[in-house]
């Protein structure tokens, strides 16, 4: 007979992990469900820490003595020991068999139910678990779906699914102590690189990679240098790992004798992913990340991306996005076809425009100038009146004499030149 | 059955019209688009970028890096053209010769993009040590690497050299122009080193298309 434990935390501000181990301590399955709430397998409990009330007393003591207050349920089912633990009076155990009795009482949104079924429980005028629960299961299949059968067999206190047993993330950190002391940079990106490949080596047999490094400096005279990088897809290739290390320190050198090295990686699963044989083929995620941290120090971090349309009709109201090559392509583009290109000035430059009958008939900037022998417009566009800062601009476009199309625009006080047609 | 390969081009290849055009340019070859101001040139690069982006089997295409020069791109006229987006690795230079040849230069050694396209446009032609560099970054690879100027510089080791020219602009309006409806061009090929690179066995080296361009 299966048994579990509810531990609900009251602190608003716990620290993270301190409530898993609390509940490691006591049993070898635990699973997270969510800020501040974990289940434990309480079943054959019993010859370590004596029947239930006393285990659930204990580990209400265990968590004060780690900081926590906590409300503890012990019932035959995750939905029994939740609503046991937040509906009792602290430390509350509901015998074997009295689940679906205790949770009859208890409110609709102790479930996580979807926002759909939720409205539509809530117009059938249905506030509690036991509502739920004594419905016919066939007509509320009917009506609600597979997920409605699946409430209802959490109100009667059913939980067919076990445990999912939740595992301390191994920590992924290597360090080494400088016999004599670094100067050079050279000398502590080596040492760096060979602690790279041993945690590399480590990621690699379990079958993870790592989408972030942090690295400790320990100087000379008690300071530390710290550092962090991520990588632009995660890596396990110590060498293309060194190679970003190289260039981060470069950009910033540790200030001082380098006497310690510290290696931290961030790890994460990465699923395998099968290369198609038809479509074209994308930069190695070792080359691309080595070759963007490049671009970054050569133009700057804000001046490379993949072009992004921002929601506004602003005129060049476009912006810049994260690169990363994938294989869904992006919903928004255009019918295609041979379009005219827009080279846009940025800024716009400054222009000086003759009128004559309120056209323009001549223009000179400091890119382009002469007389206008074709133009059409205005075309007027405004926006955002609504914020502080509103938009508002007359373009036209025009043809030089010397047959360059060009977009002019006028925004209430001075011309620009905006953008030429090519 | 053997098939003769000139009996059989890929897939959707026009040898007259614009898809001929845009599969002339080599992989693993230095090539050049010049023309001056309002000649099309631009517009040729998006309808390439365009092809290039969904050119894979409906589950996007080849990936392009374009490193802007004079920061001119128009990514609202590059969507219209039909690219997409999120394949294209926009480089904004910000008007800075030296740091638009070393970054066209690092991504020309980065395999896997379809395509790198150097726009200078009045920054001026590559200087020809540069330019060499280029052709030896992008040897051997899959990569066509592209760069746009106004100008040709001779000694350039350029493959494809392709001039644009300007030919008329499309008004919309009977007495009185309403709307500019878009840009007749003519393309030629300058210059062209690419005997036996061509689908069809030979490279056209002479002939010219004329294209309209829609605004």
């Amino acid at each position: 007979m299966t048994r579990i434990a509810c531990l609900l935390t009251t602190t608003e501000l716990s620290p993270p992990g301190a409530l898993l181990q609390v509940a490691l301590a006591h049993s070898p399955r635990v699973e997270e469900a969510g800020a501040g709430c974990v289940y434990l397998e309480a079943s054959g409990l019993r010859g370590l820490f004596g029947d239930e009330p006393r285990l659930a007393g204990r580990l209400r003591d265990a968590a004060a003595a780690a900081g926590l207050a906590i409300r503890v349920g012990i019932a035959a089912s995750r939905m029994g020991a939740l609503a046991a633990a937040r509906l009792g009076s602290g430390v509350t155990v509901v015998e074997p068999g009295g689940d679906a009795a205790s949770l009859a009482a208890a409110p609709l949104s102790l479930l996580a139910l979807s926002e759909d079924l939720t409205t539509r429980l809530a117009r059938w005028g249905l506030r509690t678990l036991g509502e739920l629960a004594a419905l016919p299961t066939a007509g509320l299949f009917e009506r609600a779906g597979a997920e409605g059968v699946q409430a209802q067999r959490l109100a009667r206190g059913e939980d067919p699914r076990p445990l999912a047993s939740w595992r301390p993330v191994p920590a992924f950190e290597e360090s080494v102590e400088c016999e004599w002391g670094l100067e050079a940079l050279e000398p502590v990106v080596e040492r760096l690189g060979e602690l790279a490949a041993r945690v590399c080596s480590r990621l690699g047999a379990r079958g993870l990679a790592a989408d972030g490094f942090e690295w400790v400096c320990r100087l000379a005279g008690g300071g530390a240098h710290e550092g962090a990088l991520t990588p632009a897809v995660p890596l396990t290739d110590a060498t293309a790992v060194t190679a970003l290390l190289r260039l981060a320190l470069a950009v910033r050198p540790p200030h001082g004798i380098v006497e310690g090295l510290t290696l931290r990686t961030r790890p994460v699963r990465v699923a395998p992913a099968q290369e198609s044989l038809t479509d074209p083929s994308r930069p190695s995620p070792r080359f691309l990340a080595a070759t963007m941290n490049r671009l970054v120090a050569l133009v700057g971090s804000d001046r490379i991306g993949a072009p992004a349309l921002l929601d506004s009709h602003r005129p060049d109201a476009v912006g810049l996005g994260a690169y990363a090559p994938s294989r869904s392509p992006s919903p928004l583009r255009g019918e295609g076809g041979p379009i005219l290109a827009l080279r846009r000035l940025r800024p716009p430059a400054p222009a000086a425009v003759t009128l004559a009958s309120g056209r323009p008939v001549a223009m000179r900037s400091s890119r382009l100038a002469g007389r206008i022998v074709a133009g059409v417009g205005p075309w007027r566009s405004s926006g955002e009146w609504w914020t502080a800062h509103p938009w508002l601009q007359d373009e036209w476009d025009v043809e030089l004499a010397d047959g360059t199309l060009c977009r002019l625009a006028h925004d209430g006080s001075a011309w620009h030149l905006a953008g030429i047609y090519d | 059955m053997a098939i003769p390969i000139e009996s059989s081009p890929p897939p959707g290849w026009e040898r007259e019209g614009i898809d001929g055009l845009l599969g002339l340019f080599p992989p693993g070859r230095l090539s050049e688009i010049v023309g001056p101001r309002s000649s099309g040139a631009s517009s040729l690069l998006l309808a390439l970028i365009a092809r290039i982006t969904t050119s894979g089997s409906g589950e996007g295409g080849g990936q392009v890096a374009f490193v802007d020069g004079m920061d001119a791109l128009d990514p609202t006229s590059t969507a219209a053209a039909g690219a997409d987006l999120s394949a294209l690795l926009w480089v904004r230079c910000g008007g800075r010769l030296r740091v638009a040849l070393s970054a066209a230069d690092l991504l020309a050694r980065c395999p896997g993009f379809a395509l790198v396209v150097l726009d200078l446009d009045d920054l001026g032609p590559v200087p020809a040590s540069a330019a060499i560099r280029l052709q030896r970054a992008v040897e051997g690879s899959d990569t066509i690497l592209i760069v746009r100027s106004e100008r040709h510089r001779e000694g350039s080791p350029a493959s494809l050299v392709l001039a644009t020219r300007r030919l008329a602009p499309q008004w919309m309006g009977l007495r009185q122009l309403t709307r500019l409806a878009g840009l007749r061009s003519e393309v030629s090929i300058s210059r062209s080193r690419l005997y036996s690179l061509s689908p069809l066995g030979r490279a056209p080296d002479e002939g010219s298309w004329t294209l309209d361009w829609r605004l």
